[in-house]
């Protein structure tokens, strides 16, 4: 289904190419985080199927992986310097609260 | 210390898509949001022979088939949407759990119109969500 999924993206892209008259950025860096952007959202969806057919609890599966903006956190803070107010962390917390909530099977 | 194979996977989802929201970041510091999204769907496609599931995919019903084609262009229109988050100043630890309470959505809507219902926890998870919404837009 990933694969269909996919193609569903393709009219969405060619849209906005359309609506920039064909004409690109000629950013190889811009170019390179955005391709390795899709290429790594793959590899994820892979590894996330390949985790729930390797016979793990799939419950808990689903519950720490739905948790990966955590770790997109963690690497804004060290890599990008980004800082945060104590209110924005506290609002970390209840998000990552509701986040498993979500996450657990009903 | 033997870790079984599901948590290896499970590391490498949180692992990658953590890494995509940093690039997003990255991405939209050198290109607007429109031009990102475009190679990312470049970088969707390059997974494609990867994924091609063969003659499964003539088993789906035409009509699930156009569930999935539906979910991927709003899945590309949202992404849009946080891509432009991001280039307009959004901060990557903000947007990223932000944008991942989208479940919020489904847990409203879904007695609507699958007419399921919502349970207490659910609920605790929707105040949280909406608490968290309210904090992290400071």
């Amino acid at each position: 289904m990933q694969f269909i999924f996919t193609l569903g993206t393709i009219p969405v892209a060619l849209a906005l190419l359309a609506g920039r008259r064909f004409k690109l950025e000629k950013s190889p860096r811009g170019i390179f985080y955005s391709v390795a952007n899709g290429v790594l959202s793959g590899i994820g969806g892979l590894a996330l199927f390949a985790a729930y057919r390797s016979g793990g609890n799939t419950g808990v599966i689903t519950t720490a992986t739905a948790l990966y903006p955590l770790f997109t956190v963690v690497l804004a803070v060290l890599v990008l310097r980004e800082r945060l107010t104590w209110l924005q962390i506290l609002g970390l917390g209840f998000a990552a609260g509701a986040i498993v909530i979500f996450s657990l099977p009903t | 210390m033997h870790l079984p194979p599901w948590f290896w996977f499970a590391a490498i989802v949180i692992v990658s898509w953590g890494i995509v929201g940093l690039l997003q970041k990255l991405s939209t510091n050198h290109l607007p949001a429109d031009s990102a999204l475009i190679w990312l769907v470049v970088g969707f496609l390059l997974l494609q022979p990867a994924l091609y599931p063969g003659k499964a995919l003539f088993h789906y019903s035409p009509r699930s088939l156009a569930w999935a084609l539906l979910s991927g262009v709003l899945n590309a229109l949202g992404a849009w949407a946080l891509l432009a988050a991001l280039y307009r100043g959004g901060k990557a630890s903000i947007v990223a759990p932000f944008t991942a309470l989208y479940p919020l959505v489904v847990v409203l809507v879904a007695p609507v119109v699958l007419h399921e219902s919502i349970t207490f926890l659910q609920g605790t998870g929707v105040l949280c969500a909406l608490i968290a919404v309210v904090l992290l837009s400071t």
